[in-house]
């Protein structure tokens, strides 16, 4: 087994990991917004590192393994902010427990102002 | 009187018809273990290429595929003519609420890739997994992408139909030209190069090109047309 080759294989695993942790994520958080962290934050790390690690093991494709990396950086977290702002949208606001209300969710009053402006 | 004449014209043309399917032979032997290895052997000697899908799709079987666009041609021109009169109802279409501008600056940054990746999987249709018409529904994500995230977005029809038009006649004038290089209707008549390389399977790129245009303005007009129908939302 060649250094490259070792170095793939632990980026590989890494990724898997945090893959399956993501999976996991979804699977367990209680709602949408703590289920999108999860599916994003740990499945663009784990993508990343699990790509970058098949571009160790073949290096002729780490051209396109960075390609895909960069491709993957931009896309994840575009499409999880839209899906995020789309429930907010729609009324699904996340649960808060803390006693600090007004400051954990400021953008409620955001979005209160504007269905007034729509109203009036 | 009447009824009896049809009927017997029907059994007449109908014993006819029974006697001629039952002379061609659905199903003879013709290859001792199927057709898989003429396939396989033809596919990688004869016309050097290296997916035997595509090979299939559109050289053995390339008629069909001229149909299946066909089959995709007439959804499309029946869905324009069910929606034609709502759309010119309405005008522009209505959204909910605006895209963030997050979301339209990243797919600012992300159509041309997404186009990039659709170009590769339909240029690559012969070396490659993919082929023409996952290429074009590729690239029409990508303009969907840009229609949601932009609520002004058009996409000219002249366009579409335009690019739609050049693509079924380079398909159909391909097949044409295989006629005229004294073969048969999509025979093949260029070189067919070597094994693996961009330039090989003689007439298969091109179609494959050809049909990814097809495709991708063909879906294009299908999302932008149920995007403006009235009473979306």
């Amino acid at each position: 087994m060649s250094i490259m080759e070792i170095i793939g294989s632990i980026f590989i695993i890494i990724g898997s990991i945090f893959l399956f942790l993501g999976g996991l994520g979804i699977y367990r958080m209680p709602d949408i917004y703590n289920r999108l962290q999860a599916g994003t934050k740990a499945t663009t790390l784990g993508a990343m590192s699990l790509i970058l690690g098949v571009g160790f093991l073949e290096p002729s494709w780490m051209l396109k393994a960075l390609i895909i990396i960069i491709f993957i950086a931009f896309s994840n977290p575009i499409s999880s902010h839209a899906l995020a702002r789309a429930n907010y949208k729609r009324k699904h606001f996340p649960v808060i427990l803390s006693d600090d209300k007004e400051n954990m969710d400021a953008y409620r009053e955001v979005i209160e102002q504007e269905d007034k402006e729509v109203k009036s | 009187m009447k009824k009896v004449i049809v009927f017997l014209l029907l059994a007449t043309l109908g014993v006819y018809l029974a006697i001629t399917f039952f002379n061609i032979g659905f199903g003879d032997p013709h290859f001792v273990n199927g057709v898989k290895d003429f396939y396989l052997k033809e596919t990688v000697e004869n016309l050097h290429v290296s997916n035997t899908v595509t090979s299939i799709v559109v050289n053995f079987r390339g008629f069909d595929t001229l149909g299946e666009v066909t089959v995709l041609f007439l959804a499309v021109t029946a869905l324009g003519s069910i929606l034609y009169k709502k759309r010119h109802e309405v005008g522009a279409r209505s959204v909910l609420f605006s895209s963030s501008s997050v979301v339209t600056a990243g797919s600012k940054l992300l159509f041309p890739a997404v186009i990039l990746l659709g170009v590769y999987v339909f240029i690559h249709g012969h070396l490659s997994p993919g082929g023409g018409f996952q290429g074009g529904v590729i690239i029409a994500t990508g303009f969907l992408l840009m229609l949601l995230a932009y609520e002004n977005y058009s996409v000219s029809h002249t366009w579409l139909s335009i690019v739609e038009s050049l693509a079924g006649i380079t398909f159909a004038g391909v097949g044409l030209l295989g006629f005229m290089n004294g073969g048969t209707f999509l025979q093949n008549f260029l070189p067919t190069g070597v094994l693996n390389n961009l330039f090989s399977g003689g007439v298969i790129p091109i179609i494959y090109i050809a049909v990814g245009f097809k495709v991708a303005a063909e879906l294009t007009g299908v999302i932008y047309t149920v995007l403006h129908e009235k009473g979306v939302k």
